[in-house]
């Protein structure tokens, strides 16, 4: 239940901060804040072991005949992404009320972190696929919502939207794939899931759209692109959504299928696997480029991301256990390194690099937070980032097939990573010669200092990252608590330890750091590297590309089917009649035997009037004249009836033909006088045959329904009852009085609401349109 | 009460209104708007009455005039009549809030009050008649009303657009009464229940003849591709609070049409099954391609009606329990969130004069409120969980994937991204930005009365209500697939 009730604060905290935005300023994100608060208590609670067995397990019935409830499961891995969710959290939250000017809607942006904050949660603690979707959308949703939070910058909605698009497709795979694999397996419980392992067709589909599903939240290539323009986001959004938390779901759920997945299905671990070290490399190259901070920072996630999914994806123990690690470190640095670039940014008015100068001076706190988590991220000796690497090399090494590539993927990503950590530090805070800056310089004297509280949730993840990295027991018990939840016991024997002694895993940790000053310092090699690369598209530009190629496709699609012209509709509607129940009454053509053409000449001669009308009304150019041509049909056939022995419905037929005909002359004052000539040629024979098509296809359906009754009508019964039940001869009468008398009403109930519409059309003045005319 | 009495009060109540409403013109408008307002709502209290005494997934039928069903009429209330009935009444009495909330709407013109009310009339016995030719006469009362209201007001640009409307809605009625001619002929009878055991004696070509034409008919009034065209042009120029009761519940009265005829006289399917995924995939894609084309709150509105009518046929022509199910409370959900959407749309407009995204723009800053009142029926729309449109469309892609249709499914999913991207574009259009630097802001001196944003407010907590009661809600469709696959328990309440 604990578990629950953590859930359930977030989503109240996250009305009570919409609410209550404007009244309590920059103090709503305080309030929030109690959300992750309540999430550590409970985490610091189950440490201690003040827990009893149930509080980490629950189940919510939601709709459960389509396998949806929250069966709420908080294992080792759940755990370990709680502690980074709320505990960033708590700290990105603290964070932001000295990163925020006071603004009205603050309230907002509390409402939205804190809803993601609990998204966040409940995707890593439900066992339901189904529900793991809800709250994997939900992250999409307030990350659209935080991204564009400064919206009146087109650039922001801009990105918000490319980043909405992209991992909402990625959504869109994921629920395609987690339904086909569900499926196949029978259950919506992802341990269920794991235990049958589907291998069908359907479920092998089933698991590709999941990679790719993961792969879009995770930033992987070639979809990593929208992570760079989320950077648009305030900078508490990008440290807590876009590095430590939410582009981790990806990660989460392959680290979820990939032990069980992996060994089955053939192609899974060296698609992953391979999807992990192209983005490593990638973004690694990238970053050296950025003059961004945060730019270079989300290149740097990106690549650090495809590091891990590298190393979870295989599935084998120790990778999942170095990969775990990895996740960890990476959190406590990036968010650190984040923050501080917040602090730089907000202060300094510019993060960009060219532009910034003798920082480190000017704020030494932040200065040593960044240097040291920008060393961890190096991979620097005794800090916890070097522990995680050295997992990593030891975990490629062990591998059989597959190991040297790996491992060679990580050394040359470690050299480019130890490279752009050294461009960042330099970048942010050193004092720069004049050639290294550009005019518009910021001087250091114009920095303001920051506040303490604002450079607080930085120190504290720091002082985390020296302190796992000396003393590692509590960080290895969180890792080896999610490892063994996602292999099983026997990952329980591998341990985390800062010195592996001289080996091979510490001469490339060295290497790297080696390679990588040497990129730094001699950057020229980056720069030929990169004419190379320009060549490459770039994914964004495939991205604005096809979405600006979908809205002139829609454009034209539009115009086609949809050109304005009643003519054209009624065509379409006819053609459709004769195309499906038309090809189906050809395909059953039985004519009635003994088929009587005409029974009189009088008949033949109204017929041949009633035909004539019809087609004079087809081809005459004025409006009225069509009208009247059309009353002459009506009232033909009125006469017809009353050939056939029917005065009644003589009658009504001529009433009805009155009542339409005043009611069109009353539209058409407002109509041109002539019909407009038709734009295209094939217009008029296109015309005649569907209006022929139509009226062979009625006549004929006519006599053949009629050749397929077998049982007779219900007149008989009518005759039977008609004296008995309604007390009169006339059935006719009887049926529109008594029988179906509620017919009567509604069609009488017609009639007056006809004569309303054209009394209101008579009375009202025509008013003038959006341009200003008045019909004649 | 029992349904005996619940069923025809349903039909007369709102019919009889009428006629006192329309004696009460020229009196203080006050009069009429009670009228209004108390017939309205009874009848939301005696739909549930109805569902009430179906909600065991049983019919309750009454004979009109204690007639014999040989030769009268009888109305009977399954689980998804009633479920309409319910979801209506609500439509009818918020939107009527509404209406009489807005200034720019007509509805002091002279009819508005007994026109809505036959209108509600002839909804109600839409849903309620088990009789094919009963079924066209509620129809004819329903769209005679909304031919007026439509064109209500008359500006040049409002007749030539309802123009459209009637003229292709009097094309489908003709079609409708030649259907019945032919059904008649075919099989002698009128009687829905009466025909779903005769249908059985008709060869099966005939069969499936009579079942295209019928979805033809029906398919007009629902607005399924390629027969739609008269939606998107007509719907958008008509009042507010018109279109908004007409895109929420217009076109589903059709779709109810098509799924209680293919249900019950053509219950095996085969090629017409065929014919109604190959439309709905068709319906889903180009309408929701017209919606991401269209710069205009109401014009991708209105679009977005045709794409989401796909996802309901798609349940439909799976022909399983889970997917007319699935059908089944798609159509619940959409009536009330599509209503919303239009709501807001009316209140944009009437605040700002225009539904043009470029000229609107940074209403989050200056209403807030009309913000979240969108924003949430909007994710919904898209199928954005926990929504009720979430879990409508899972319960289609289930039971999509679980008929090994996959090329369908897939694109319900894929349209649901493509309805989403059109949905920040009005987010982005009028709700995001630079109040300041709009041609037209809402800003705080045009606001609107109380009455729009109540009932705008009373929809969305609904829909928001749907997600705590998904499940009840969800196997209450499916009680109302299972009668409707059965046919049984229908045939045997209407005949008895």
């Amino acid at each position: 239940m604990a578990v629950v009730a953590v859930l359930v604060l977030h989503g109240l905290l996250a009305l009570a901060a919409g609410l209550s935005g404007r009244r309590l300023g920059r103090r709503v994100l305080l309030l929030v804040a109690c959300g992750p608060l309540a999430a550590v208590v409970l985490l610091v609670a189950h440490a201690l072991g003040l827990l009893g067995s149930g509080a980490l397990a629950t189940s919510v019935s939601w709709v459960p005949s389509i396998g949806l409830q929250f069966d709420l499961v908080l294992d080792g891995f759940g755990i370990l992404f709680w502690w980074l969710i709320a505990g960033i959290g708590l700290l990105v939250m603290v964070y932001a009320t000295r990163y925020f000017a006071p603004r009205d809607d603050l309230g907002l942006f509390a409402s939205m972190l804190v809803l993601f904050a609990g998204a966040m949660l409940l995707l890593t603690s439900t066992d339901n696929v189904l529900v793991l979707f809800v709250a994997w959308e939900l992250t999409s949703i307030t990350s659209y919502l935080l991204i564009g939070f400064d919206d009146h910058r087109a650039e922001a909605r801009a990105s918000a939207l490319q980043a909405l698009l992209v991992t909402g497709a990625g959504g869109l795979a994921l629920l395609g794939g987690l339904l086909l694999v569900a499926g196949s397996a029978g259950t919506t419980s992802l341990t269920g899931i794991l235990v049958v392992a589907p291998t069908d067709p359907a479920a092998q589909a089933g698991f590709a759209l999941v990679v790719l599903g993961a792969a879009t939240k995770s930033a992987q290539v070639p979809v990593h692109f929208w992570l760079p323009g989320a950077m648009s986001a305030p900078t508490p959004v990008s440290a807590y959504l876009h590095s430590a938390t939410m582009v981790k779901a990806g990660i989460y759920v392959l680290a979820r299928f990939a032990p069980a997945i992996g060994p089955v299905v053939g192609w899974w671990a060296p698609v992953v696997v391979g999807l992990g070290g192209v983005t490593m490399l990638l973004g690694g190259w990238r970053a050296l480029r950025a003059t961004d901070l945060k730019e270079l920072l989300a290149y740097g996630t990106v690549s650090q991301l495809g590091f891990i999914v590298l190393l979870v994806g295989h599935g084998d123990p120790e990778l999942v256990h170095a990969g775990a690690t990895l996740l960890l470190a990476h959190a406590l640095f990036k968010a650190t390194l984040f923050l501080a670039v917040g602090v730089i940014d907000h202060q300094a008015g510019t993060r960009d690099l060219r532009r910034l100068t003798g920082i480190a001076r000017r704020m030494p706190t932040t200065a040593l937070a960044l240097l040291v988590a920008a060393a961890s991220m190096a991979g620097v000796i005794p800090l916890f980032g070097f522990i995680a690497k050295e997992a990593a090399l030891e975990s490629t090494l062990h591998v059989g097939f597959g190991g040297p590539a790996m491992t060679a993927v990580v050394v040359v990503g470690s050299v480019l990573t130890a490279a752009y950590a050294l461009r960042l530090v330099w970048g942010s805070l050193a004092t720069k010669g004049p050639d290294e800056v550009d005019d518009d310089v910021v001087e250091p004297r114009e920095v303001a200092r920051p506040a303490p509280g604002f450079e607080g949730p930085a120190v504290v993840l720091t002082i985390l990252t020296v302190a796992f990295g000396v003393w590692v027991a509590p960080a290895d018990a969180l890792v080896v608590g999610a490892t063994t939840a996602l292999v099983g016991p026997e990952a329980a024997d591998i341990h985390l330890r800062l010195w592996h002694g001289f080996g091979l895993p510490l001469l490339l940790s060295s290497v790297a750091l080696v390679g990588g000053w040497v990129v730094w310092r001699w950057p020229g090699s980056v720069r030929r590297v990169a004419v190379v690369t320009a060549r490459v598209p770039d994914m964004e530009d495939v991205y604005r590309g096809s979405l600006r190629g979908l809205l002139a496709w829609a454009d034209r699609i539009t115009a086609v089917v949809q050109p304005g012209s009643l003519p054209l509709y009624g065509a379409v509607v006819l053609s459709t009649v004769l195309l499906l129940p038309g090809v189906a009454v050809l395909r059953n053509l039985a004519l009635p035997e003994g088929l009587v053409v005409a029974e009189s000449g009088l008949q033949v001669a109204i017929t041949a009037i009633v035909v004539g009308a019809a087609i004079g009304a087809a081809r005459v150019r004025r409006r009225l004249s069509a009208v009247l041509l059309l009353g002459a049909v009506g009232y033909g056939m009125a006469v017809l009836f009353v050939v056939q022995g029917a005065p009644d419905l003589a009658l009504t037929q001529l009433l009805v033909e009155t009542l339409s005909l005043a009611m069109f002359v009353l539209v058409l004052r407002r109509l041109p006088e002539r019909f407009e000539s038709t734009p295209w040629r094939f217009g008029r024979p296109l015309r005649v045959v569907v209006s022929l098509g139509t009226g062979i296809f009625v006549a004929v359906f006519t006599l053949v329904a009629a050749a397929a009754n077998r049982q007779g009508t219900a007149a008989a019964d009518f005759l039977e009852r008609s004296l008995p039940e309604g007390g009169g001869r006339n059935v006719v009468n009887v049926i529109l009085t008594d029988f179906r008398a509620l017919d009567t009403l509604g069609e009488i109930t017609v009639l007056v609401v006809a004569a309303i519409g054209i009394a209101l059309m008579v009375r009202t003045p025509v008013e003038p349109d959006e341009r200003g005319e008045v019909g004649p | 009460m029992s349904p005996d009495v619940a069923l025809p009060l349903l039909v007369g109540l709102p019919l009889g209104a009428a006629a006192v409403s329309l004696l009460l013109l020229g009196r203080p408008l006050v009069l009429q708007r009670t009228v209004s307002l108390v017939v309205l709502a009874t009848m939301q209290v005696l739909s549930i009455v109805v569902v009430a005494s179906v909600w065991d997934g049983s019919v309750v039928s009454v004979r009109v005039g204690a007639v014999d069903p040989a030769v009268g009429i009888v109305l009977a209330a399954d689980p998804l009549g009633a479920i309409m009935l319910v979801v209506s009444s609500l439509m009818l009495w918020t939107v009527m809030v509404y209406a009489i909330g807005s200034q720019r709407t007509k509805e002091q013109a002279p009819a508005f009050h007994p026109l809505y009310l036959v209108l509600a009339a002839g909804v109600a016995a839409s849903f309620l008649t088990a009789d094919l030719f009963n079924l066209f006469v509620a129809f004819e009362v329903m769209l005679v009303a909304s031919y007026v209201l439509i064109t209500l007001g008359g500006s040049r640009d409002q007749v030539r657009h309802g123009m459209t409307y009637v003229v292709i809605g009097l094309l489908a009625s003709t079609l409708f009464i030649t259907a019945i001619g032919l059904v008649y002929a075919a099989t002698g009878e009128v009687n829905l229940a009466a025909l779903a055991v005769a249908m059985d004696q008709v060869p099966t070509g005939i069969r499936t003849a009579l079942g295209l034409l019928l979805l033809v008919v029906f398919g007009v009034k629902a607005a399924i591709f390629p027969l739609f065209q008269w939606l998107p042009d007509s719907y958008p120029t008509a009042p507010s609070p018109v279109t908004a009761l007409f895109a929420g519940l217009l076109t589903k009265v059709g779709v109810y049409a098509i799924i209680r005829t293919q249900t019950l006289l053509f219950p095996t399917g085969g090629e017409v099954s065929i014919a109604l995924l190959v439309l709905a995939a068709l319906t889903m894609t180009v309408g929701v391609v017209g919606a991401i084309a269209q710069n205009d709150i109401k014009r991708i509105l209105s679009f977005h009606i045709v794409s989401q009518i796909g996802y309901m046929i798609f349940g439909l022509g799976l022909f399983t329990l889970a997917g007319i199910a699935g059908a089944v409370l798609y159509v619940v959900h959409h009536i009330v969130v599509k209503t919303t959407l239009f709501l807001v749309g009316g209140i944009v407009e009437e605040r700002a004069g225009t539904g043009a995204l470029d000229r609107l723009g940074g209403a989050m800053h200056t209403a807030p409120v009309l913000a979240v009142l969108f924003l949430l029926p909007a994710l919904s729309l898209a199928g954005i969980p926990p929504f009720s449109g979430f879990v409508a469309k899972l319960s289609l892609a289930q039971s999509g994937f679980a008929a090994e249709q996959w090329v369908v499914t897939g694109v319900s999913l894929a349209v649901g991204l493509l309805t989403l991207f059109s949905m920040t574009k009005i987010w982005n259009g009028v709700f995001w930005g630079d109040p300041a630097r709009a041609a037209v802001s809402l800003d705080r001196e045009h606001v609107v009365a109380a009455p729009m944003t109540v009932a705008t407010a009373i929809l969305v907590t609904v829909s928001l209500a749907f997600v705590v009661a998904a499940g009840p809600l969800y196997d209450f469709s499916e009680r109302a697939a299972s009668v409707l696959l059965e046919r049984g328990a229908y045939v045997q309440a209407v005949l008895r």
